[in-house]
């Protein structure tokens, strides 16, 4: 009998708080006498940006006007730029749980079902003023599934997606097969019991997989009663059609030549994640309209030290992909040193990248790479008021972020 | 070959600085940083001998006609860093075993190292090589110029003490600490007997019993001189602290010997005790560091050059030997950002280091009579975009950056890519 009265009473709340949270946004914020780089374009400086209902409603020099009765702050001295994307981002899952080892071939697996809103990397990500990340699955796999692009904020990850299927990771290279080895009898407790066990096999395995996706399109036509593909091969044909990028984990001169290869036998779009030795193919990645995406520029050094899988990560690989016009980001990678993402970008900065080049590598670039620069990434009128407040210019290596915006919401934690 | 030069070194225990450069030279600088005095606009500094004869506003100085010119004027000219602790530059800077005081960072120290190199590239221009932190007792260190072919080239001061380390690896801290309390008690023993011995021995030649003309002739053991001058109270010990869990034993160790201590980031638990450190310590190259509550999962970032500046500790800041804590601007910056004032950062890789060594009458900061170790930057000294130009060490010039081979490649693709007339042409989205 007093169950109705209880949830009418729950139901009340629960709208009460609701509207609370909408008011909350509708709320018209303008941020004053900032310096504005809205990402892809020149610094606006003594800048006007209002804000309400988590989108940006207005950005321009002082003549913008600020709405009557909206909260102003004043930003002098201060510099504002979209929040930050990092564009392969690790969380701090264990390898166990990043790479599935039943199979070496998953790409119906998602990295979102993995995500931990609690996960102290995207708390430590926002405060940093990253406020969305493209996540993938680990580099254990051949094919190891589908990414996602979350914002860096939230409660559990549905509310936090912005893009739920966003990527196909493929890994080239030594690491699906370093260690591995053939099962001969006894039980699999080890997920090095498995193949590939050399560099040929990985490939072999990308390349059955697209064969078999290959196979399957030539086949939809085909005669009813026929078993639909695997959800595997289903996704692999999603790539093929040139529906969803396959970001391509390759490190070495020698796979990122071998990535080049396998997108052009297959016809899909180069994505290369980790790319480290870039600057070796430089002139091959400009003629295949590649789009890179580097890992770490902190770690790189002046003579290129050896690193993972044989690459020689050397300073100023952005610079070289700068100066021949190929597409690049700049991430954190699977570098687990990796500094705070514009602590990157202001690596990049020191090895000769200009700086709007830098901090466009970690925001409008990332957002264009995974189709969301209609969203985020930039700073103009209609998109998400993600977006940082900085000390002042944030290349500056004692910059801190004052506060960090996801959805015109304040996210950050005073340090 | 090494074991003369120390014994030398030991013996005259005042510091013989040859000087690299002899001739007259100039340097005209847009801003001078002296560290401890104002900075000079447009300045001139008179190098004679390799050492600072002038240092003054350029309308005050008259340059004399033989003097090599150094022009910086669009420049900032800054005394080179002073590194007060460091195990880089040595083929194998870690002996596994734990107890070995006689050993000496001279056999281990590698000219040709790249990792020299890399110092001067950034900046710095003395460096107090000790062994690696792995190793109980770990023998004597070095203070090197980074620049020369041999050892003896590049000394500057031998005989600067001695690395000891409560680092437990793959063992428990108390355990070490034991260890660490039984080497030093096992030399206080040894010592004792040997003053012992040679106490009866002269009271049996008082007393007839051994013939007068008969002279005591026991050494004290070479493998133990070192450690013996350790708990004299002759050398220095550089003992590094892991972390706030062993900052207790090594204070109770501070009031016996005479030490310096080299301190691990994590130190937060320990804050209260900062306050009881005396002298300046060496901070380990990683200042940040992350704590999370185990009760609300609340994690904080403590930096630990800010805990020891709040503490009124004066500290001297370390650089890794690669990675971004291998740049000083970078140090600098983690200071700055965490509250730091930049003189004390700046003070850091100066002043305090130079001290500790001893040496804040040679090095450290521009003053008329101390050496002429000088560094040009590019632009300000906690830029990331600040480049080293030239770097001169007793007046003579040991590098430039128009002859640096590695950096050429660098700087001919950053030209190319200098700002967005490069961007992206094939900018079509996705």
């Amino acid at each position: 009998m007093t169950r109705p009265i209880v949830q009418v009473l729950l139901q009340a709340s629960v709208t009460l708080l609701l509207t609370a949270l909408a008011t909350a946004q509708q709320e018209v914020t303008a941020y004053t006498n900032a310096h504005i780089l809205p990402g892809g374009k020149p610094t606006i400086s003594n800048a006007t940006m209002v804000v309400s209902g988590g989108k940006i409603l207005a950005l321009g020099g002082a003549d913008v006007k600020v709405p009557d009765g909206a909260k102003v702050i004043d930003c002098k001295g201060m510099t504002i730029t979209p929040g930050l994307i990092d564009a392969s981002f690790q969380s701090s899952n264990n390898q166990q749980d990043l790479n599935e080892q039943s199979e070496e071939v998953t790409p119906h697996l998602r990295i979102l079902d993995n995500i931990d809103p609690e996960d102290p990397l995207f708390r430590r990500a926002r405060n940093n003023g990253v406020t969305a990340v493209h996540i993938m699955p680990g580099t254990r796999n051949v094919i190891g599934g589908l990414g996602c692009v979350i914002k860096t904020y939230g409660s559990d990850p549905k509310s936090m997606v912005i893009k739920a299927d966003a990527s196909m990771r493929i890994v080239m290279g030594a690491e699906p097969s370093n260690g591995n080895r053939a099962i001969r009898g006894g039980r699999v407790n080890s997920m090095y019991y498995r193949r590939p066990t050399s560099r040929m096999g990985v490939i072999w395995s990308v390349r059955r997989a697209f064969y078999d996706a290959k196979e399957a399109l030539t086949k939809t036509q085909g005669a009813p009663g026929d078993a639909p593909p695997s959800p595997g091969t289903q996704i692999m044909m999603q790539v093929l059609q040139g529906k969803l990028t396959a970001v391509t984990t390759a490190r070495s001169e020698q796979d990122l030549r071998t990535a080049l290869r396998i997108a052009e036998e297959f016809g899909y779009e180069t994505v290369i994640d980790e790319a480290q030795d870039a600057y070796m193919v430089a002139d091959e990645l400009a003629k295949k309209n590649a789009v890179v995406m580097l890992g770490a520029p902190s770690a790189e050094t002046i003579s290129g030290s050896a690193a993972q899988d044989g690459s020689a990560p050397r300073s100023g690989t952005v610079a070289v992909l700068a100066s021949k016009g190929i597409r690049f980001v700049i991430t954190t990678g699977t570098n687990p040193s990796a500094l705070p993402l514009i602590r990157e970008a202001m690596f990049a900065h020191r090895f000769g990248l200009g700086p709007q080049l830098a901090l466009d590598a970690i925001t409008i670039e990332p957002a264009k790479l995974l189709g969301l620069d209609d969203r985020i990434g930039s700073l103009a009128t209609g998109k998400d008021a993600d977006f940082v407040i900085w000390s002042h210019n944030p290349l500056d290596p004692a910059a801190v972020a004052v506060s960090v915006h996801i959805n015109g919401m304040s996210v950050s934690q005073p340090r | 070959m090494n074991h003369s030069l120390l014994r030398i070194a030991i013996v005259c225990t005042t510091i013989a600085i040859p000087a690299l450069g002899q001739d007259l030279v100039a340097i005209k600088a847009k801003t001078i940083h002296t560290i401890t005095g104002p900075s000079i606009q447009d300045g001139v500094i008179l190098l004679q001998n390799g050492r600072i004869k002038t240092i003054a506003k350029a309308s005050d100085v008259e340059i004399p006609w033989s003097a090599t010119v150094i022009d910086a004027s669009d420049k900032i000219v800054m005394p080179t860093w002073v590194l007060a602790h460091s195990s880089g530059g040595m083929r194998g800077s870690n002996e596994s075993m734990q107890n070995v005081p006689w050993l000496t960072v001279a056999d281990a120290i590698d000219p040709a190292s790249t990792y020299f190199e890399g110092m001067l590239r950034n900046g710095v221009g003395t460096v107090h090589v000790l062994p690696g932190n792995n190793t109980l007792l770990a023998g004597s260190g070095l203070v090197v110029r980074p620049f020369g072919r041999t050892v003896e080239d590049m000394t500057v001061a031998a005989n600067t003490g001695m690395k000891m380390s409560l680092l437990a690896r793959g063992g428990s801290r108390l355990q070490k600490i034991r260890e660490m309390r039984r080497a030093i008690a096992e030399i206080r023993e040894y010592l004792a007997n040997f003053h012992r011995e040679k106490a009866e021995f002269e009271k049996e030649q008082a007393a007839g019993a051994i013939p007068e003309d008969k002279k005591w002739e026991k050494e004290i053991d070479r493998k133990k001189q070192a450690a013996v001058d350790l708990i004299e109270k002759k050398l220095k010990g550089w003992l590094y602290v892991p972390s706030f869990a062993e900052l207790d034993e090594a204070l109770r160790m501070g009031k016996d010997l005479d030490l310096n201590f080299v301190l691990g980031a994590n130190l937060d638990e320990a804050m209260p005790l900062l306050t009881k450190l005396k002298a300046a310590v060496v901070l380990d190259d990683a200042l940040e560091y992350f704590e999370t509550d185990p009760e609300t999962r609340k994690e904080k970032q403590y930096c630990s050059a800010k805990m020891l500046a709040d503490a009124g500790v004066p500290f001297a800041l370390s650089l890794a030997s690669s990675g971004p804590s291998s740049y000083p601007w970078w140090q600098f910056g983690t200071c700055v950002r965490n509250g730091i004032s930049r003189q004390q950062a700046l003070e850091a890789l100066t002043m305090v280091p130079a001290k500790m060594l001893g040496l804040s009458d040679q090095i450290g900061s521009l003053e008329v009579g101390k050496l002429g170790n000088i560094q040009i930057l590019t632009g300000d000294p906690l830029q990331a975009t600040t480049w080293v130009d030239t770097v001169v060490l007793e007046g003579a010039v040991v590098y430039e950056r128009s002859k640096d081979p590695r950096l050429k490649y660098l700087f001919e693709a950053a030209k190319k890519a200098d700002e967005p007339k490069a961007t992206s042409k094939k900018d079509e989205g996705k």
